[in-house]
């Protein structure tokens, strides 16, 4: 009786659990809610809790790879390896995030089809293309990803990125540079993909879903009992999602366990011949420009796809001047849309795989390389050997532990040096107790310090001025912990140093 | 009576069903969490440096006379994480005191600290510590003197191995 009357004040079901107390999960609950459904269609309706778990687990691993990442050429394809080879649960992670973008691009694919079929695009168009736009954005984000670890498919991916860029309509030209950051592949493109892959599109992704979840609001006003029997389906629900999730989540960690994430040797190693395959979920794209001849074939791999991306996001407007002419046109379009995109996707996937195992020549390169991935990953891992400062000239490490340093290549005050000839005679007395400490034995620094070699050739810094540095570092914008060395130099010294530092080349 | 009491049951078991509801994906949320937060630890864990310090040729013996510390640079190879690194260390040979050899840096924030044969003192040019010349801490920020490396002598030649102490502490503890 109370329950009754407590139900027609309130108009909503008494908030008895913690979570409608102390989150706001129900409000969003509310926002994600549409017309209750059952059986296998309820089922069907999961894909969105698989979305949630592998968008979530894409960022989560993408985090943890970042704590080794480099994205230099240099240093790139050599911290991969050390995640694949040295760091503990590093290829299952690496694993997770590599497939997981193929899987979570299938995921979003089944949630759109899945959505399509119910109509959910007439009731719910904000949902629906958040939905397009971050499948876009999950694309792109394959594409830039797969630039990072800077082997021989990276970088072929990255020549393949960079012309699909390049047939864009009208902005190719532009759109190729600008994501290249020049006319050729340089570190600078690397640099780009990845804050493009890290940055950029995870962000953009993250306020799609903030505006998905927390900006609009598409509820549609229901009565309070048809509110409370919401809630009810939707707590049922959930568990449905997050038994799905649980399981696709189960089937990828297993999956991630059993293959690695393919790494090749660094980009510079490959052979000619080599033969660049992209991931799965770009299959398609791939076979589809080796049907298409020259720059059409860019415009067209660009233009399709990013059509049938449109006309999605844009279906549930297509309803006003269209209806004139056509009955339904929203299901219509929407059905053309994905059919095309089916038979582009599935079909081109299917025949790209068949053309590849029925080439024998391919066949044998593609197993060749499979070979030369796994010698690779079998080998040790080698680290990357850097120089910290000019000065140092000497054998590897298994020279030092037998005769050490040789006499010659430990430069001492005084000794004047014998690596360089075009470098300056033995440095000043008052250098050697005064700067050598910081500044190294010849000027070329230490590993916290800056060097001094050049100095001499920068502006402001004449032998004048150089003694007039020493005085007042602060005048010449040096900071702590130089100091000035007005009163602990005499002017003689003073000078001394100057002329030697600024002959330093 | 019989009829609120229905009611009754009914909501208890209403309210167990909802409990289940609500449950059972925290559950497997907390399970898929725990996966990947298990993983995520052993992927982060600090790496374990397993280098043993190699001996290094300082100088030869011969060479190494006088009253003053005599500075001295070697090269180390640095192996950590994924790239090797070439080092160069500044170390003091105290002739009078038998070869003893110190390290350069400062054992407070870990500037190199320079020889001042004018007053006979080391002297770290960062935050005015100073030091006798046997490597004693005087005064300054420091809470103890330069630090020794361990040093040997081999065929007429000063050995060293050099190794780095954690800085602004009392005790000398070895890193790694």
């Amino acid at each position: 009786m109370s329950e009754q009357s407590d139900s027609r004040t309130t108009g909503v079901e008494p908030r008895d659990n913690w979570v409608a107390r102390w989150t706001t999960l129900t409000d969003i609950e509310r926002t994600l809610i549409d017309k209750p459904s059952s059986g296998i269609e309820a089922w069907a309706r999961t894909t969105a809790g698989a979305v949630v778990m592998l968008l979530s687990l894409q960022i989560i691993t993408g985090l943890l790879l970042g704590f080794y990442y480099v994205p230099s050429t240099e240093s790139a394809h050599t911290t991969v390896a050390y995640i694949e080879k040295v760091v503990p649960a590093g290829s299952w992670i690496r694993s997770l995030h590599h497939y997981g973008s193929m899987w979570l691009t299938l995921a979003l694919v089944l949630h759109l089809a899945q959505m399509f079929w119910r109509g959910t695009y007439r009731r719910r168009p904000v949902g629906w293309m958040a939905s397009v736009i971050l499948l876009g954005l999950i694309l792109a984000s394959g594409a830039t990803g797969y630039s990072l670890p800077w082997d021989a498919r990276a970088f072929f991916g990255t020549r393949v990125t960079e012309g699909i860029a390049g047939g864009l309509p009208l902005i190719g030209d532009g759109a190729r540079a600008w994501l290249l950051g020049g006319s050729e592949i340089t570190p600078i493109t690397l640099a780009r993909f990845f804050a493009l892959h890290a940055l950029i599109i995870p962000a953009l992704m993250l306020t799609v879903l903030a505006a998905r979840l927390f900006v609009f609001r598409e509820r549609a006003l229901v009565s309070a009992a048809e509110e409370r029997r919401l809630e009810k389906w939707m707590h049922r629900q959930v568990l449905r999602n997050a038994i799905t999730a649980g399981l696709v989540f189960v089937a990828l960690a297993l999956y991630a366990t059993k293959y690695f994430a393919p790494l090749g040797p660094p980009a510079d190693t490959a052979a000619p011949g080599y033969l660049p395959r992209p991931g799965a979920q770009f299959l398609w794209l791939f076979q589809m420009l080796k049907y298409l001849p020259g720059r059409a074939a860019s415009v067209i791999a660009v233009a399709l796809p990013g059509l049938i991306l449109f006309g999605l996001a844009l279906l549930p407007f297509l309803r006003g001047p269209l209806s004139r002419v056509m009955a339904h046109p929203r299901r219509n379009i929407g059905f053309v849309l994905f059919a095309l995109g089916f038979l582009l996707f599935t079909g081109l996937t299917i025949v790209a795989y068949v053309d590849d195992s029925r080439n024998p020549l391919v066949r044998a390169q593609l197993r060749r390389q499979e070979a030369e991935e796994k010698a690779f990953r079998d080998a040790p891992f080698t680290p990357l050997r850097a120089r910290t400062s000019e000065s140092v000239n000497i054998e590897p490490r298994s020279n030092n532990a037998n005769n050490g340093a040789t006499p010659e290549t430990s430069p001492t005050p005084g000794s004047g040096g014998s690596q360089n000839s075009s470098m300056q005679g033995a440095p000043p007395e008052s250098y050697v107790t005064s700067c050598s400490a910081c500044h190294g034995t010849r000027g070329q620094g230490t590993n916290m310090f800056p060097k001094l070699v050049g100095v001499g050739s920068k502006p402001r810094r004449t032998v004048e001025d150089i003694i007039n540095l020493l005085n007042d570092p602060l005048v010449y914008g040096i900071e702590l912990p130089m100091k000035s060395y007005r009163d602990k130099l005499t002017e003689e010294e003073k000078r001394e140093i100057a002329e030697w530092v600024a002959g330093l080349k | 009576m019989p009829d609120s009491n229905r009611t009754k049951r009914g909501k208890e078991l209403d309210r167990g069903r909802r409990d289940f509801l609500l449950w059972v994906p925290l559950g497997i949320f907390a399970g898929l969490t725990a996966t990947v937060a298990a993983a995520a630890f052993r992927f982060l864990r600090p790496a374990r440096s397993t280098q043993e310090a190699v001996w290094q040729t300082v100088a030869p013996v011969s060479e190494l006379k006088g009253e003053k510390p005599i500075m001295r640079s070697i090269v180390a190879e640095h192996q950590a994480g994924w790239a090797s690194t070439l080092e160069e260390h500044f170390v003091y040979v105290l002739p009078h005191k038998g070869n003893q050899v110190l390290s350069s840096i400062c054992p407070h924030e870990g500037c190199n600290v320079a020889w001042r044969a004018e007053e006979g003192q080391f002297f770290c040019p960062c935050h005015d510590s100073f030091f006798a010349a046997d490597g004693e801490r005087i005064s300054g920020p420091s809470r103890r003197g330069l630090d020794p490396l361990p040093a040997r002598e081999q065929d007429g030649m000063l050995q060293v191995r050099y190794q780095s102490y954690l800085n602004n502490t009392e005790e000398r503890i070895v890193r790694g």
